[in-house]
């Protein structure tokens, strides 16, 4: 059984360039794996395609350093003629009529999609449980959760399944799973990836990212998904570089620890692995300060009004009309809605949308709504406080270690405290990546999430490669051939 | 109170559009009750700042230009519905007969 896909991708484009090995290759090692996987983190796969695509570029000279490369796409990410679903019945059987733009500049690139991965519904929910196909199971433990919403993307590249993958990130659905499954993770700039194409939860905060097994492949991975594109008006192309500053002295650096990110609200495990990172980056003359910034415990306050409200917006437009899932039964167009609706979403996108259009309603969105920007606006400030004095924010990624299928079902808060660490950087649009920073005593991966000035990706990812080099952790354990 | 009233969870379905069973009100009344709890604690948080903030959005025009293209995926986008008809996306009347 060949393993190129444990190699990194600078070996593997050394043997495509040296003609060792084919894309095909590549294709058929990652459908092997998939197939003989049971964590359920794909809905859709192309084979097909994929061995076409593999087949077509054997006559392409190896021009890029991801040529040929297999990736998976979270199935909020619209594919021409590739059935997107978004994990739910209302999408069932979608197949869109166009490609995103993340998805064009894949095939500028000459990576080979492999297929659609596993999420919660509409990306609503931090442990995939929400998916109208099922939880996504954790490859170092299968009783426990992915983390979510892209939960299905971090699996199947923590299992070694295929060597990269994208998600999207609105409130932590990047990073969560990353840290859950321990894979590198980084939700972009707000802006810095074009919205073109991914289906729209809350606006102002969706980005797409990649999770890839390693800092620099995501750093590559992130320079070929971003770029100017006219059709996403929040769209900006600037300061790229990303791997500029990997490898360069991380001495005289200035970090800031939130004291919120150290405080009892983090497991005791999370928090000791934390501590010794801490201590790590002290002794190699990284300067750290902890510091007090105000609000960051309202995190889920204020995404739950900002978020649901967008997202209430934003999927009004399942109307069963247009596309999609529709109720062939009904005797009027406001049944038509109603029954479309009521059937095809399930119950974690009903709550969020009834929650979204109530505190959009008559007098609520004085009261809680401009509220809630009053409050953005007060993270914002606090933010730019620190990044005046500290080069980067570092933290715990989660919480909590990932935890058992099924457990947290009846709280319909769980999904939003998941991500009280990750998503105030969301609210802000601030960049930030998750990395593994080691396991817990029974295993299962730890994340640390690193979070940067606006367009400065590069600093995070010269101190996330630091670390990753120090560490030299074993991550393969997820994979079982 | 530690749950909506029927009539509460009717009114914003409906602001949702959504049609529930009688188990799924009863579901959501609690469920929505402790969502809305955890909304509410923004009330008690003093504010420093009195500006709204709508969207992390640096770009400083957010116009362009107001000028048309010719659309190609005509045929696409009307067979992408279940209810084509000629040229047209045929729908139900908006009231009863």
């Amino acid at each position: 059984m060949s393993k190129y896909i444990d190699m990194p991708i600078s070996e593997i484009n050394k043997l495509l360039k040296n003609k060792t090995i084919k894309p095909i290759d590549l294709v058929n090692e990652c459908f092997s794996r998939i197939e003989k996987s049971d964590l359920n983190a794909f809905i859709t796969l192309d084979k097909e395609n994929a061995i076409k695509k593999a087949k077509e570029l054997e006559n392409l000279p190896v021009d890029n350093l991801l040529f040929g490369i297999p990736i998976a796409l979270k199935d909020n990410i619209v594919t021409k003629n590739l059935k997107t679903t978004c994990a739910s019945k209302m999408l069932e059987d979608f197949v869109p009529i166009y490609d995103s733009y993340v998805k064009e500049l894949i095939d500028k690139n000459n990576m080979i999609v492999i297929g659609k991965t596993n999420m919660d519904e509409f990306a609503m929910g931090s442990s995939n449980q929400t998916s109208f196909f099922g939880p996504v199971k954790n490859p170092w433990n299968k009783s426990l959760v992915s983390g979510g919403s892209s939960g299905g993307s971090a699996a199947c590249v923590s299992a070694h399944l295929v060597p990269f993958a994208l998600g999207s990130d609105t409130g932590g659905s990047i990073r969560q799973p990353s840290a859950f499954c321990g894979t590198v993770g980084m939700k972009p700039t707000y802006g810095r990836v074009s919205r073109y194409g991914l289906i729209a939860f809350a606006s102002s905060m969706d980005q797409i990212g990649p999770i890839t097994k390693n800092v620099y492949e995501n750093a590559v991975l992130l320079d070929a998904i971003s770029g100017k594109d006219e059709r996403d008006l929040t769209n900006i192309d600037k300061d790229k570089n990303f791997t500029s500053l990997i490898g360069s002295p991380v001495k005289g650096m200035k970090l800031a620890i939130p004291s919120f990110y150290i405080s009892d609200v983090i497991d005791k495990e999370i928090l000791n692995k934390f501590n010794e990172i801490k201590y790590m980056l002290i002794d190699m003359g990284i300067e750290i300060d902890i510091v007090d910034m105000k609000y960051l415990e309202n995190a889920v306050s204020l995404y739950q009004i900002i978020a649901l409200g967008e997202a209430s917006s934003n999927l009004a437009r399942f109307d069963g009309i247009k596309y999609g899932y529709s109720y062939k039964k009904a005797k009027n167009l406001e049944e038509l809605y109603k029954k479309t609706r009521s059937l095809g979403f399930g119950d974690e996108v009903k709550r969020r949308i009834m929650v979204g259009s109530f505190l959009l309603s008559g007098k609520n969105k004085n009261e809680y709504y401009d509220k809630a920007l009053m409050l953005r606006n007060a993270f914002n400030i606090e933010f730019d406080k620190v990044f005046k004095d500290y080069d980067l924010i570092i933290g715990p990624t989660t919480t909590t270690l990932p935890y058992e299928i099924g457990s947290s079902l009846n709280d319909p808060n769980k999904g939003f405290l998941d991500d009280i660490l990750t998503n105030p950087v969301n609210m802000v649009g601030l960049p930030a990546l998750s990395m593994p920073i080691g396991f817990s005593s029974n295993h299962l991966p730890i994340g640390m999430q690193i979070i940067g000035k606006k367009f400065d990706e590069k600093t995070i990812y010269k101190l996330a490669s630091f670390i990753e080099e120090k560490l030299n952790l074993d991550l393969g354990g997820a994979y079982n051939e | 109170m530690n749950k909506l009233t029927k009539e509460e969870v009717l009114h914003v379905a409906n602001l949702a559009r959504l049609d529930l069973s009688e188990e799924e009100i009863e579901k959501f009344s609690y469920q929505l009750k402790e969502i809305l709890d955890s909304i509410n604690k923004i009330n008690d948080v003093q504010i420093s700042t009195d500006e709204l903030f709508i969207a992390p959005w640096t770009n400083n025009t957010t116009l362009r230009e107001d000028n048309y293209k010719e659309y190609t995926m005509k045929e696409d986008i009307l067979n992408n519905s279940s209810y084509r008809f000629d040229n047209f996306i045929e729908v139900g009347g908006v009231f009863d007969e």
